[in-house]
C-alpha cells in the first residue's frame, strides 16, 4: 500500500540518502562505461510510495545531488529540482505498470540503437544475456520522444513483462528490481550488442537456446559482482 | 604427490611471492581489457596438490586479502572463504595437466566471439605459435563450470592444448608459468581481434603447421612482455600504495 503523498520523505532527507547516492553513482557508471552521452536518465522508485526520483534534465555524466527531482507516477512535481527530463513518462508509466520494478534506465546506447533499426534481432550469444529471452528484446516502433503518458503507455506495452525494450532509432529502456541490476543489465546489453555485431559479420552465430539460457539462470550462485567493479572504475584508477 | 601437511599455510611467508605474482597477473588482465567484473587466475603451489586463486572478486578489484587456497578436489585450505563459483576449471585442469602451473579463465570478447562462430580462431600471426593450426578447441556445453563433472569435461576438451574456448562464455588458457598463461591470454585476445578484422576482408592466409613450428622452435623468441605488462600497471600501484600503507 503506497503511503500518501504528504508522507513521502523529502528528496534530501537522511531516509533517502543511500538511495539518491546510489542513483548518482549509477548515472556516473553509465557515463564512465560509455553507454550514455549528453542524454539518458535513470530512475529509482521511492520505497512504498507512488513516486520516483530521477535526474533533472542533465546528462548522467554531469548529474549532482542538487539536480535530482522527485515526481509522482502521474508526473506531478513533488520535490527537488524543477526541470523534469523530457521523457519522464518512460519512468512513470513503466513503474506504474510493473510494481516489481524498482529502477528504470533509458539510454541512447549505440548498440541498442543499431539493433533497433536492423531486421536482425539482438539475441543472447553469451551468458551475459541470460536475462533476455532467446529471441532477444522487443522493439518499440513508435517515432518521437516519449514525452506523453500515451506514448509512455505504448512503450510499456511493448516492454511487456520483459527486462528490456529497444526503441527504434532512439535507444533502449531497461528495468530491474534494483539499481544495481539495472546497471548490470544496461552495460551487459551494450556488450551483447557489440558482440552480436562482431559475430554477425561472420554469418549466423550459434546463439544460446532457451534451454541453454535456463541452465545459466538455474545457476543460483551466479554472483552480481558488477557493481563493485564498476564503482572501482569510477575511482580514477582505471 | 605431497600430502596436505606439506602445503604452506595461507599466511606463511612461503606464499608471499606467489600471491604478489597472482595479484600482478589479475591486475594485468584488467589493465589490458581482457577481464571485466568476472574472470580468475590460478597458480599451483609448487610440489603440492593445491592452488591459489582470487576469492569471488573481479581480477581488477583483487587484493592480497581476497585470495583463497584450495586443493585439487576443491577443499578449502585457507584465505578468504569465498571460492570462485568456477573453481573446478582450475582444479580439474591442474589435476589433468601436471605440466601446467597456472590457468586463466576470462570472458574475453574475442574468445567469446570465436566460441560461437563456425570457422575457428586460426593462426594468422606468429603470436599464435602456442595454438594448433585449426585454432583452439571449443567446449560446447552451456552452463557455468560449477561442478567437477563439468570441470573434467572442460579439461577433456582442452586435452593437451594451451587454450580452450568455452562456447557463449569465454576461454581457459594454461601455461607452464603464470607469466606464460597471462601472456597467452592477452595474445589470444590479440589474435582474435586480428582474425576478426582479417576475415572481414575475405579468407586470410592462415599459417601452416610447419610455419607455426618454425616460430615455436625458435629459441631466441624472448618472453619479454611480462616486464612490459607490469610497467602498464605501475600507475595503478602508485595509487594503491597510499591506501594499503605499503
Amino acid at each position: 500500500m503506497a503511503i500518501s503523498a504528504k508522507n513521502i520523505p523529502k528528496i534530501d532527507s537522511s531516509e533517502l540518502k543511500e538511495l539518491t547516492e546510489k542513483l548518482l553513482t549509477a548515472c556516473h557508471i553509465l557515463d564512465h562505461e560509455g553507454v550514455t552521452d549528453g542524454y539518458g536518465h535513470i530512475s529509482v522508485r521511492v520505497p512504498n510510495a507512488d513516486a520516483f526520483i530521477t535526474i533533472a534534465n542533465v546528462s548522467p555524466g554531469c548529474v549532482t545531488r542538487d539536480r535530482l527531482i522527485m515526481q509522482d507516477l502521474d508526473g506531478n512535481h513533488l520535490d527537488g529540482a524543477k526541470t523534469p527530463p523530457n521523457e519522464w513518462p518512460i519512468h512513470s508509466c513503466i513503474l506504474k505498470a510493473r510494481p516489481e520494478i524498482v529502477s528504470v534506465a533509458h539510454t541512447h546506447s549505440k548498440w541498442s540503437t543499431i539493433f533497433s533499426v536492423l531486421p536482425i534481432k539482438l539475441k543472447p550469444m553469451h551468458h551475459y544475456g541470460k536475462f533476455l529471452s532467446a529471441d532477444g528484446p522487443p522493439v518499440y516502433e513508435g517515432v518521437g520522444l516519449v514525452r506523453t503518458v500515451e506514448r509512455g503507455e505504448e512503450l510499456t506495452a511493448a516492454l511487456g513483462k520483459g527486462p528490456v525494450v529497444l526503441m527504434r532509432a532512439h535507444g533502449d529502456a531497461v528495468v530491474g528490481e534494483s539499481v544495481e541490476q539495472v546497471i548490470e543489465r544496461t552495460t551487459r546489453l551494450a556488450m551483447l550488442g557489440e558482440w552480436n555485431h562482431l559475430a554477425l559479420l561472420h554469418g549466423e552465430p550459434k546463439y544460446l537456446t532457451a534451454d541453454e539460457l535456463k541452465v545459466y539462470n538455474d545457476d543460483q550462485r551466479f554472483p552480481m559482482r558488477g557493481w563493485e567493479y564498476y564503482v572501482s572504475r569510477l575511482e580514477g584508477k582505471r | 604427490m605431497s600430502e596436505s601437511q606439506n602445503i604452506p599455510a595461507f599466511d606463511s611467508s612461503d606464499l608471499k611471492e606467489l600471491k604478489q605474482k597472482l595479484l600482478d597477473g589479475c591486475h594485468i588482465l584488467d589493465r589490458e581489457g581482457i577481464t571485466d567484473s568476472f574472470g580468475h587466475v590460478s597458480l599451483r603451489i609448487p610440489g603440492a596438490d593445491a592452488f591459489l586463486t582470487i576469492a569471488g572478486v573481479s581480477p581488477g578489484c583483487a587484493t592480497i586479502d581476497r585470495m583463497i587456497l584450495l586443493n585439487l578436489e576443491g577443499r578449502y585450505l585457507g584465505g578468504d572463504k569465498n571460492a570462485p563459483y568456477e573453481w573446478p576449471i582450475h582444479a580439474c585442469i591442474l589435476k589433468a595437466r601436471p605440466d601446467v602451473m597456472s590457468v586463466c579463465h576470462t570472458h574475453s570478447k574475442w574468445s567469446a566471439l570465436f566460441s560461437v562462430l563456425k570457422g575457428g580462431l586460426k593462426p594468422i600471426h606468429m603470436y599464435a605459435k602456442f595454438l594448433p593450426v585449426a585454432g583452439p578447441p571449443i567446449y560446447p556445453a552451456a552452463g557455468l563450470i560449477g561442478t567437477l563433472e563439468r570441470g573434467m569435461a572442460l579439461a577433456g576438451s582442452l586435452k593437451d592444448s594451451a587454450a580452450v574456448l568455452l562456447r557463449a562464455h569465454g576461454d581457459a588458457v594454461v601455461g607452464a608459468s603464470l607469466e606464460q598463461a597471462i601472456q597467452r591470454t592477452i595474445q589470444l585476445a590479440f589474435l582474435g581481434e586480428l582474425a576478426h578484422m582479417a576475415i572481414a576482408h575475405g579468407e586470410p592466409l592462415y599459417m601452416s603447421a610447419d610455419e607455426l613450428t618454425t616460430f615455436s622452435g625458435d629459441p631466441a623468441f624472448p618472453a619479454r612482455p611480462w616486464e612490459y605488462y607490469l610497467s602498464r600497471i605501475r600507475e595503478r600501484r602508485s595509487l594503491d600504495s597510499p591506501r594499503t600503507g605499503a
